[in-house]
């Protein structure tokens, strides 16, 4: 295939560490940790890379691999389905670190979120099994995130070292459609360049795929060229979409917003939930509302349980049309009594800010200059979802905000990692359960590290905790 | 003076230090003399003297090194019937060879946690190792355990602790550790334990470690607003006042950041509900609404959207009755 007709995405991914896009650190961290093999087997002998889609990944992975020179072996979900398969394919590799030709090899799964839980068991547990054994790095890849996805790769993720991977900075994206529009010689004017990397969240395949569709064959993009463009899988598009369906008026358009808003369904249902208390800010519709999307739940979750797809409908029905038609008194004005709530918090008076309306939110605006304090109320509004206009000096809070629930789950990680070490640690010496000892002792535990040093130090001989449960302790 | 959690550094060790349970620990004495005992079942709160007792009975019967001729499972943390039966089987096929006893005990902590089906199974391993392995099954509820394992259990029924017996215990503790707890802390601790033994000690171990010498009730009550009851009632409290968004976010702290089980928090949530100074007739209403969600999260629903709809629920409660 000639380089021109390649999708732009392949055309332009990174060649090398420098041209990929944003997060550095992590990418630091994983060619160190590449590196370190030349020394000897690191701790961890694979590393599991995770993040949402677009931003860089793989990409980065082969970028490395060139740069140092690795024989890069490249496994995705779909090759192993089957224990059998993927011994077949990653066979005697594992054993020896260089190849025949003299090169160092590097191992990458892509693609682990579409593995999945059940069918794949096998797979998860021979991927399990050629890591113990493996001489060889091992990179595994990972989109979604998620408790469930915790759950999946429980197994893989002990064995491995940890990498996040954040969305790609807006300024790096507008940087990058500059430089291949540069490198193509085709004219595209800032605004709309800024709309592209507006609407991408940090996705930059997505951005690229969407720069090529309405630049292919043209010398000059310009606005009108944007308005074209079709809808993504995009957090950007969904507030569009739930704006509609929580003002819809009949069940059949409420359903609407499963085929409009271009997100599978358990992504929309975490959008739903999160949003639902500041639209539905009566009462007795709130809990109408939320008992609707708990019975969504339930036929979801028995649903995917019986693999019974019947019961599917019903949950569409309850999650949309039980929360939408719940509303009727609701004013939608959970997020001003939000922001209210906030400015007392921080000791200010409500006169102290303006409050204005824009088109998908709402924008707080300081009257007076806030000094010192710039950094707490910074910090007060990004904790309920709003974002700092730079240059407006306000905070912008959307009407709907994304869920951060699986966000928080996979930040907490670590911590509840070591939690769950600590509770294994109390639950022995204790005879009594691991839940027992989070819900009964552990918190009391906290309460005598912080307040009586002596009795704390006492407890990790007793307990045996090293310097990272010590520290967890301290700290939750 | 610390060494360790106080509730294990006074934990009764042997048969003839348990002053409770009288009963109860005469009867398994005889087990001791005869250096023979049935498959046991014990019941009873919780802190009551269940897994001292056969803890003091190990040793009692085993001597000092009694560690080896025991295994503790807990059924709540092991991931279904067939890693249990997969332990129990590494554990009971080899005989207590260098013991005069024939037998070792395995102690199956929250066996009332099981499933119907798993107690099945279980009910079959139990007869298999009989002649090697005696079980010893822990939990809250008899009725909880199936029939066929009942019958096959010499059944011990552990009382909730009477004042005495409690504040006796508590005041032994504060004996030893150089701790002056004066009577409003003591009536403190002692409303707070529930008959409690386990609970009372570390809360008064948690209450020493924040005041020091001297344990007063406002020691108590601040460690109680400290822990997750007091988070769950704060949450409760957020909910009936309808600050629904506040009471969510305490929601998603206590499953996420402090990981507590789905389980233990509606166990919480229904205990703090039967307290609340609020209407019989609204006890009732919340505790179908805390049974409806009990009963999904049993069916396998997602512990976060069930307990937000509950919290929804104590919205309209707290509506109501001001009316």
């Amino acid at each position: 295939m000639s380089e021109t007709s390649q999708p732009w995405t392949s055309r332009y991914s990174p060649k090398t560490i420098k041209d990929v896009a944003g997060n550095e650190r992590s990418i630091r961290q994983l060619r160190d940790w590449i590196k370190s093999w030349d020394t000897g087997t690191p701790k961890q002998k694979a590393v599991f890379l995770y993040g949402p889609p677009g931003i860089g990944k793989t990409c980065s992975v082969v970028a490395i691999a060139n740069e140092l020179g690795l024989d890069l072996l490249e496994v995705n979900a779909s090759d192993f389905r089957t224990k059998k398969k993927l011994e077949a394919l990653i066979g005697r590799s594992i054993m020896q670190r260089i190849t025949i030709t003299g090169k160092k090899r590097l191992i990458l799964f892509d693609e682990m979120e579409g593995v999945s839980g059940v069918q794949d068991r096998g797979g998860i547990a021979a991927i399990a099994k050629i890591i113990k054994t493996s001489r060889v790095p091992i990179v595994m890849i990972a989109a979604s995130i998620g408790e469930a996805w915790e759950d999946k790769f429980r197994s893989l993720v002990n064995l491995s070292l940890l990498i996040e991977y954040d969305p790609v900075p807006w300024s790096e994206v507008c940087q990058k459609i500059n430089i291949i529009m540069a490198d193509l010689g085709i004219k595209i004017d800032d605004d709309v360049v800024e709309t592209l990397a507006d609407k991408c969240g940090g996705d930059l395949r997505s951005t690229i795929n969407d720069l090529e569709s309405i630049s292919r064959g043209k010398t000059h993009v310009t606005k009108s060229d944007t308005e074209k463009m079709g809808y993504r899988d995009r957090k950007d598009y969904t507030p569009d979409a739930l704006m509609k369906m929580f003002s819809a008026k009949t069940l059949k358009d409420a359903r609407s917003i499963i085929s409009k808003a271009h997100i599978n369904y358990d992504t929309l249902f975490d959008w739903i939930y999160e949003n639902l208390p500041t639209v539905l800010d009566d009462p007795r519709e709130l809990s109408e509302g939320l008992e609707a999307l708990s019975r969504a739940d339930i036929y979801q979750t028995q649903g995917k349980k019986s693999q019974d797809y019947r019961l599917l409908k019903y949950m569409f029905n309850s999650m949309t049309g039980g929360v939408a038609l719940a509303r009727n008194k609701s004013q939608g004005t959970g997020l001003l009594k939000l922001v209210r709530k906030t400015v007392f918090k921080l000791g200010y008076q409500l006169k102290d800010f303006q409050v204005i309306e824009v088109k998908d939110g709402i924008q707080i605006k300081p009257v007076k200059y806030l000094k010192n304090d710039w950094r707490k109320v910074n910090t007060a509004f990004r904790d309920i979802g709003a974002e700092y206009i730079r240059g407006a000096g306000r905070w912008q809070l959307s009407y709907f905000r994304p869920p951060g629930l699986k966000w928080r789950y996979i930040k907490t990680y670590h911590s509840r990692r070591r939690q769950r070490s600590v509770a294994e640690k109390v639950a022995k010496l204790c005879h009594i359960g691991r839940n027992e000892a989070v819900a009964e002792v552990l918190p009391l535990i906290k309460v005598i590290y912080k307040d009586d040093k002596k009795m704390g130090k006492n407890l990790t001989e007793w307990l045996e905790l090293d310097d990272k449960e010590v520290t967890w302790i301290k700290k939750s | 003076m610390s060494n360790g959690m106080w509730a294990e550094k006074y934990r009764p060790q042997t048969l003839n230090d348990m002053v409770n349970q009288t009963e109860i620990v005469s009867r398994l004495k005889n087990f001791v003399k005869d250096k023979n005992l049935p498959h046991l079942l014990f019941v009873g709160p919780a802190g009551t003297g269940k897994t001292t007792s056969i803890l003091a009975l190990a040793r009692d019967l085993y001597g000092s090194g009694y560690r080896n001729y025991i295994l503790e499972l807990n059924a709540s943390d092991e991931r279904g019937i067939n890693v249990i039966r997969e332990k129990v089987k590494n554990f009971a096929r080899t005989a207590a060879i260098a013991s005069v006893v024939p037998f070792k005990i395995l102690i199956m902590d929250e066996a009332d946690s099981l499933t119907t089906a798993a107690q099945h199974a279980l009910r079959r391993t139990m007869e298999i190792y009989t002649r090697t392995c005696r079980f010893c099954l822990i939990g809250n509820y008899s009725e909880n355990i199936i029939e066929p394992i009942q019958s096959r259990c010499s059944v011990f029924r552990f009382g909730p602790l009477g004042e005495d017996h409690l504040r006796g215990y508590v005041n032994n503790i504060a004996e030893h550790e150089n701790i002056t707890i004066v009577p409003e802390g003591m009536d403190a601790l002692y409303q707070a334990s529930e008959g409690d033994l386990r609970k009372v000690t570390n809360l008064l171990q948690a209450a020493t470690a924040t005041q020091g010498g001297i344990v007063d009730d406002i020691a108590v009550y601040g460690i109680l607003g400290r822990v997750s009851p007091g988070k769950v009632r704060d949450m409760i409290n957020l909910g009936l006042k309808g600050e629904f968004l506040e009471a969510r976010e305490v929601l998603r702290s206590l499953l996420i950041d402090e990981g507590l089980a789905a389980d233990d928090v509606i166990r919480i949530i229904y205990s703090e509900i039967l307290r609340l100074n609020i209407p019989e007739k609204q006890k009732v209403y919340l505790s179908d609404a805390v049974g409806v969600t009990d009963y999904r999260l049993t069916q396998g629903a997602r512990a976060e959207i069930q307990l937000s709809a509950l919290i929804a629920k104590l919205a309209l409660s707290g509506e109501a009755m001001n009316g």
